[in-house]
């Protein structure tokens, strides 16, 4: 039905684009506007190369979303993982092969890979850019599957703005509302005061965001999500020097604080505990740029960002012990990029060296610092032989202290026919670093089953400590395996076309591809005598990605608006693929009796949805009134591979599609004051035991008010 | 999952109307959790055989009586732990260690190996075939550990599942021969979800469902 619903979307708003002869045009489709992202260097839109996605602050502020990962969910072909926080899926990858960058610098602190996106307010969020396919060739390690760019408002003109939203919901009640216990409140509060004092312009942005813990499972003592205040503050100065030279600094400051209370079953007997969750990060972020002369820019970036995120609970029965896991990630950064505009050509060149550090409860020892350099060079030469023609040719070299250095080249296109049509294509590599868990990790989990997982750096050495007493039982194949990581590479491969019909319809498709070698695998590597499994890290798998992405905008009319995206994804492990080829895999009938897996059964690789579709409708009547109301749908995923046969198939434990609908309308009174409302999860979809932080229907209004 | 349950309730009600037409007496409900032997023609399948079940939970780990539950293959039957000594006996199980009567399980003429393929699919013992015995506690016949003899478990889930795939050709006490396959290692054959507490799937594990041909006149096809 679902499915129904997008496919009928998108026959309509390309069916319809040719029936329609009204001349209405894209507000945001001027010739000024641009992406940076993919060249790192301001590019209109008509010359980008690659596929990407574009979230203005109007799109931002209709949709009354106040986290990153409110906006990230709508959009086509991303996938909010959970667990660990919210990750970003991009193009099938996991979390960890999307670089998320604020102001063009990657933000750190990743927790299993996953950079949580809730920690981002986007209050003060100018345009966030997405990039996808492959982008080592300019942002090194971790930029596999793409790109995410936040770009904060950093305008400096004279204003006070100050806004504040309140939400509530009901998630046991329906649409009833009898304001018992089980409401839960969100709050959230910012401030932008910006001004010029001379030349200098100054800039402050404040949140403070509050949401209640929620129960959803019944008769449970433990909130999900639990309570969470979450605060940033930002500061930017802006300062030229002369024309030519001018000078930028950004000082982002986020705090969440989260209140925790647990019930962990330990051995048979029950423990409560409580305690709270601290996630602190700073970045800072002074740039230098100068204009030499008419073709040569150059700019010296500096970056530090600080993370430190710490749990802490005490123990109901044992008031004078604590768990104390705390995890802090030092980054830093120097870097220069120097631009040359020549008549057909525009060569882009930089070079820089970062301290990546960390300390962390979860390895050896949290005095023992870890550390990695890495040096980088690059380079970018974007030719337009004549006008229809884009080529960009790139390469990047990161060389690094702790394993082997990556060399990144990537080649794109754009051919334009002619106004209305284009065809863009794209090859490249990209890689991702092992990251201080794969190396360093030292963990037990002693709640469940007392499993262990150790980093590819200390396995050997601490298995072979755990034998000499006598604590081992079984050493698997997979450890003879265990050598020094390697960093993990994929070729990635997009074609697409972008096509606009009339003024009033624009259809972008993109086909991907994404070869994924020496994957890193969590494998078994030994048994301890009690019977519990140890784990570590090994470069083994090969991997694919690969699907199809459609997205469409259409302009009814002066008034209304509709978009519509779409993206079908096919993985697969290609060991997994050799096996059942080779007849070696069998799943088990609901009866219990065993039998061939068929190759069609495959499902590839866990927790990835094959469909994934979006689609709004825009209504802005005058420029005093908006509403939207937008559809989010994401097909079934697969949890665990329930028969035992190593491998994610469709019998397998699974996690049932859903549909996201969310609403909005706001207007203005004067051109000071606006009020807006909305509804979030319509549907009121709760899947306590596959999506524990999707938070059932919530109800929001607020007020904005602005004084210039 | 509700149309599960509707096709379920659907299935269920034709089966309970055709169960009126053919035979008048009321079907008494079988204790999905009971212990149970059924004949089919050449395959039996044992439910619900406890294996050291879980007593409690210490401080190291959900623990059992550390008693095997014997069982013959040739009388369908459980034999009492009294005769774990004899040759009465051609399998003993105690949580996921399945021990086969010979050399240090027991007086018999045991052996086993694991064969990877279907149940329908072997029909006879392969000729090149080698019985393996139990050498406890060092090795086992039908050997231990994960992805190695009959199960895989999943430490993060913490579950154990019978891999699909695998038969156990067994050699009886009395040099006999069978095949066995391991359908399910919980209590009523369904594997908790992963999302069960951790004690859910303790006390309801150790409870094997499993099926088998014994080739009563000494030879080797099934």
């Amino acid at each position: 039905m679902r499915r129904v619903i997008i496919l009928i979307s998108i026959l309509f708003c390309c069916s319809s684009a040719f029936s329609q002869k009204k001349k209405v045009r894209f507000d945001n489709d001027t010739l000024s506007e641009i992406v940076i992202t993919s060249t790192r260097t301001a590019t209109q839109l008509g010359n980008v190369t690659v596929p990407y996605q574009i979230i203005n602050k109007k799109n931002i502020e209709q949709s009354g979303s106040l986290r990153l990962k409110d906006i990230l969910q709508e959009q086509t072909g991303l996938y909010i993982t959970n667990g660990f926080g919210a990750g970003v899926q991009m193009q099938g990858l996991n979390p960890d092969y999307t670089i998320i960058l604020l102001n063009g610098e990657p933000l750190v602190g990743r927790t299993a890979g996953v950079l949580d996106v809730n920690r981002i307010s986007i209050s003060n969020i100018k345009r966030i850019e997405i990039v996808k396919g492959p982008s080592s060739s300019l942002y090194g390690s971790e930029a596999m599957a793409g790109v995410i760019n936040i770009i904060t408002d950093t305008s400096c003109k004279k204003s006070i703005e100050t806004g504040f939203r309140y939400g509530f919901g009901n998630p046991d009640k329906g649409w009833i509302l009898p304001l018992n216990n089980d409401v839960f409140n969100n709050l959230d509060f910012n401030l932008n005061i910006s001004t010029t004092i001379k030349k200098t312009g100054l800039q402050y942005s404040g949140n403070a965001y509050y949401l209640d813990g929620i129960s959803y499972r019944p008769f449970s003592t433990i909130k999900v999500p639990q309570p969470i205040w979450r605060f940033t503050n930002q500061f930017s100065l802006h300062h030229p020097f002369g024309s030519k030279t001018k000078f930028d600094l950004t000082i982002r400051d986020g705090y969440d604080y989260i209140k925790q209370e647990f019930a962990v079953a330990n051995n048979g007997s029950t423990s409560s505990s409580y305690g709270r969750e601290a996630n602190h990060d700073i970045n800072i972020n002074p740039v230098l740029t100068h204009q030499f002369n008419s073709s040569i820019k150059s700019a010296l970036r500096l970056y530090a960002t600080i993370y430190n995120g710490s749990q802490i609970l005490h123990f109901t029965d044992k008031p004078d012990s604590a768990y104390t896991d705390q995890f802090k990630q030092h980054f830093y950064r120097v870097e220069n990029q120097t631009d040359i505009q020549l008549k057909k050509t525009r060569l882009t060149i930089g070079a820089g060296y970062s301290i990546d550090e960390a300390q962390s409860t979860r390895y050896d020892n949290i005095e023992n610092k870890k550390q990695n350099n890495i040096q980088f060079v690059y380079a970018q030469q974007e030719w337009n032989p004549y006008k229809k023609l884009i080529l960009i040719t790139g390469v990047r070299y990161d060389h690094n202290k702790l394993f082997a250095a990556a060399l990144s080249p990537k080649f794109s296109f754009r051919y334009k026919f002619n106004k209305s049509i284009s065809i863009l294509g794209s090859i490249g590599r990209g890689f991702k670093a092992p990251d201080f868990r794969q190396l360093y990790l030292n963990f037990t989990n002693n709640a469940a089953g007392g499993y262990s997982v150790f980093g590819a750096v200390d396995a050997v050495k601490i298995i072979n400590e755990m034998q000499a007493q006598g604590l081992i039982s079984e050493i698997k194949e997979d450890f003879n395996r265990l050598t020094s990581l390697q960093p993990e590479f994929s070729t990635g491969i997009n074609l697409g076309t972008s096509l606009s019909i009339g003024n009033k319809t624009k259809i972008n498709i993109n086909l991907f591809r994404n070869d994924i070698e020496s994957l890193i695998d969590v494998r078994q590597i030994a048994t301890k005598s009690n019977g519990a499994q140890i784990f570590s890290y090994i470069n083994v798998k090969n991997a694919y990605t690969e699907g199809l992405e459609i997205e469409c905008k259409f302009k009814l009319n002066k008034q209304i608006d509709f978009s519509t995206g779409y993206q079908y994804l096919a993985t697969a492990d290609k060991e997994d693929l050799q096996n059942i080829k080779a007849g070696k895999v069998y799943t088990r009938d609901p009866d219990g009796t065993s039998r061939l897996l068929n190759k069609s059964e495959y499902t590839g690789l866990p927790n990835r949805s094959k469909h994934m579709g979006n689609f709004k409708i825009n209504y802005e009547p005058t420029t005093k009134f908006y509403s939207t109301v937008r559809f989010t749908y994401r097909s079934k995923w697969y949890i665990a591979d329930s028969d035992g046969n190593g491998l994610y198939n469709s019998n397998d434990e699974s996690a049932d599609g859903f549909v996201l609908i969310n609403a909005s309308a706001g207007f203005t009174i004067n051109k000071q004051m606006k009020f807006y409302g909305g509804i979030d999860n319509m549907l009121n979809h709760q899947d306590a035991n596959y999506l524990p932080n999707l938070q059932g229907r919530m109800i929001y209004m607020g007020i904005n008010f602005k004084l210039k | 999952m509700k149309t599960i349950l509707a096709t379920a309730a659907i299935a269920s009600a034709l089966i309970f109307s055709a169960c009126k037409k053919d035979t008048p007496t009321p079907v008494t409900p079988v204790d999905p959790n009971a212990f149970n032997v059924s004949v089919n023609g050449k395959i039996v399948t044992v439910k619900n055989l406890p294996a050291d079940t879980i007593l409690g939970i210490g401080a190291m780990g959900p623990y059992g009586a550390g008693k095997y539950s014997f069982f013959s293959l040739e009388t369908n039957s459980k034999i009492s732990s009294s005769d774990s000594a004899t040759s009465n006996w051609d399998l003993a199980f105690a949580g996921n260690t399945i021990r086969v009567n010979n050399v240090t399980s027991g007086p018999g003429n045991g052996g086993a190996f694991v064969y990877t393929g279907t149940f329908d699919g072997i029909s006879q013992v392969p000729a090149d075939s080698t019985f393996r015995v139990d050498n406890a506690p060092v090795s086992y016949a039908i050997t231990k550990g994960s992805s190695k003899g009959w199960y895989t478990y999943d430490g993060p889930n913490n579950l154990i599942t019978a891999t699909p795939g695998r038969v156990l050709v067994i050699r009886t006490a009395s040099g006999k021969y069978a095949k066995v396959e391991i359908l399910n290692y919980y209590k009523g054959g369904v594997t908790p979800a992963t999302t069960a507490t951790d004690s859910i799937k303790s006390f309801d594990s150790r409870y094997y469902t499993f099926r088998y041909t014994y080739q009563s006149n000494g030879s080797t096809t099934f």
